[in-house]
């Protein structure tokens, strides 16, 4: 095995110190990465466009840096992007047809940032279409199989960048999270995943679902690699009306401080509305028992309208995604389809242009708006969501993070839950409150299924508790002890 | 409540789409079941729901015109465009 191939195998932050130290050139890893990208496309389908010219041309930037000095704390990481995330000169298709043969103009705030750091864009990846999704089986373009068992879906609906980080061909990876899209695959392929406090991170370049919930987050195999990336990706940006004003939360120092004294709070409603899988109910345990024995206090904790969750979220997110996705009209992108008058080709692109899942949520989201119903749907939904996040507010003056499951089970076969869309949409049960809350959190692998599939743990926290999400999360890290473990079909 | 053929059909001309009446069908049964399993927020009394704070408005940019963006872009992705402007068809007649 080559310096660059261990490299490219090990964390995000060794490959940037080889690279800082010039031990390794960023161009040669980037050229070995590339290789990489195109062989998880052919073998998992977890990209969807390869970025060799501009890859190469942000590696060599970042190797005139180091040779200046530069101390680039991404310093050549190989990073892949979620599709619905703006790259300059790259495409953007969302994982839709109806954007085939978009290119986009600028990068998204959150690349620029990363690549800023000296991270280098080697290609974007695979997503459900336009983020809505939890299995990557919604794409437009083909389905991404998960690298622990290529039968089975990665989870999404950024399940291209998952697949990608755990069959390593990039250690770094970039996503969307709307109500769990980045967590929940984290934790169907063995990896940290995080959604950030709502503004934490620049939305401006993310094509938006849900304004009110997207966020953009980050895959990586080891707590310290998600914690680099939270610090370079989070700030603020006058192009975001919503992006925090506040300070960022240091994250990488408090993470090394260890669990000693943190109270953590077991989701109480974790049993009765999850319908948990046996091993996932053992990992649960499990981990609460090893955060006791790490110093933490463990106490149980109550968030009862987590049991609205799911409904609240399905009619919130799929009101502003009818509302956002009607920029989609053949006029100044995409494939135009109808002729005639204008009323028909808005209705001919669209109608081609959408895919089933995509089509389902407009309709859902046209009628919670409707005359007629929108205060018994939408306005009903917006004032529980006020009183989910007051259930919050209420268990965090108990404790400083709560513990759940991230999924109720573990990575599912293909197909499984296609042809009964509410049995997708249940599964998201313990990762819609945070994002409907607009609270950070994450999912770090806990444990192995006895099918030896991965297993995730989700720490929720106040508004900027990201020091202390990550602190948990590397406790968890070191008593399960499965971050570093291979995925068998792995590259 | 049920979400019969016509609601799916009205709901879809709002939303500009065309759906077949196979799919017309199909969705009836599924949003039913998607909506009918949402009803349970109706069993929170309304007096809790009055309880519940006001959402926070959401902040605003000052509309203002920024730096002038090459209009290249625009025309790479649109699917017709002459003269600097997005090609649609005559919306407007002479006898309008």
């Amino acid at each position: 095995m080559s310096v660059v191939d261990r490299l490219l195998d090990g964390p995000a932050a060794e490959l940037a110190r080889a690279v800082r130290e010039r031990q390794v050139t960023a161009v040669e890893v980037a050229e070995n990465a590339l290789a990489r990208v195109r062989a998880a496309a052919d073998r998992h389908g977890s990209y969807l466009s390869f970025a060799d010219e501009l890859a190469l041309s942000q590696a060599a930037e970042v190797d005139r840096l180091v040779e200046h000095g530069e101390n680039l704390p991404l310093a050549g990481v190989p990073l892949a992007v979620k599709d619905n995330i703006h790259v300059e000169t790259l495409p953007s298709t969302a994982g839709s047809r109806i954007l085939a043969g978009f290119v986009a103009a600028e990068s998204a705030t959150c690349v620029k940032r990363l690549v800023a750091s000296g991270a280098v864009v080697v290609g974007k990846t695979n997503c459900d279409e336009f983020g809505m999704g939890s299995s990557n089986e919604n794409s437009a373009y083909r389905p991404v199989k998960n690298p622990w068992d290529p039968e089975r879906v990665p989870g999404g609906s950024s399940g291209g960048s998952a697949a990608a980080v755990a069959a390593r061909s990039v250690p770094l990876a970039i996503g969307t999270d709307t109500g769990g899209s980045v967590r929940q695959p984290a934790s169907l392929c063995g990896l940290v995943g995080w959604k950030p406090t709502y503004g934490r991170v620049s939305r401006y370049g993310l094509i938006a679902f849900a304004s009110s919930l997207d966020q953009a987050g980050a895959f990586a195999r080891t707590v310290e690699d998600a914690a680099l990336a939270f610090r370079e990706m989070a700030g603020e940006d006058p192009r975001d009306s919503t992006s925090l004003r506040t300070p960022v939360p240091d994250v990488l120092s408090r993470m090394r401080k260890g669990v000693e004294g943190l109270r953590v709070g077991l989701l109480l409603e974790a049993e009765a509305e999850g319908g948990l899988a046996s091993d996932v109910r053992a990992s649960f345990e499990a981990t609460a028992e090893a955060l006791r024995k790490a110093g933490g206090s463990i106490v149980e904790v109550s968030v009862p309208r987590v049991s609205m969750a799911v409904p609240v979220y399905y009619l919130v997110a799929t009101a502003e995604a009818s509302s956002n996705l009607a920029r989609f009209d053949g006029i100044r992108y995409g494939a135009r389809r109808g002729d005639g008058d204008l009323a028909s080709i808005y209705t001919g692109t669209r109608s081609a242009g959408f895919g089933p899942e995509v089509k389902r949520r407009i309709l859902l989201g046209t009628f919670a708006l409707s005359a007629g119903y929108q205060d018994a749907y939408y306005g009903r939904a917006q004032r529980v969501r006020a009183l989910l996040r007051r259930d919050f507010d209420e268990a965090f003056r108990k404790v400083d993070a709560i513990l759940c499951p991230t999924s109720p089970e573990t990575a599912f076969r293909f197909g499984a839950k296609t042809a009964d869309p509410l049995q997708m949409y249940l599964a998201d049960v313990f990762t819609v409150p945070a994002s409907l809350a607009g609270l950070p959190a994450l999912s770090v692998p806990s444990g192995l299924s006895s099918e030896g599939l991965p297993i995730g743990m989700q720490f929720i926290g106040p508004v900027d508790s990201e020091p202390v999400l990550f602190a948990l999360a590397r406790s968890v890290e070191e008593s399960a002890g499965v971050s570093t473990l291979r995925p068998p079909d792995a590259l | 409540m049920k979400i019969d053929a016509a609601l799916v059909s009205k709901v879809a001309r709002l939303a500009s789409l065309e759906i077949s009446p196979e799919e017309t069908e199909e969705l009836s049964g599924q949003l039913t079941r998607i909506v009918e399993h949402f009803e349970e927020l109706r069993t929170i009394p309304d007096e809790e729901l009055a309880d519940a704070p006001d959402p926070s408005p959401t902040p605003m940019r000052l509309d203002r015109v920024g730096a002038e963006r090459d209009l290249g872009f625009a025309e790479r992705n649109a699917p017709e465009f002459a003269h600097g402007h997005f090609v649609v068809p005559r919306v407007v007649s002479r006898n309008d």
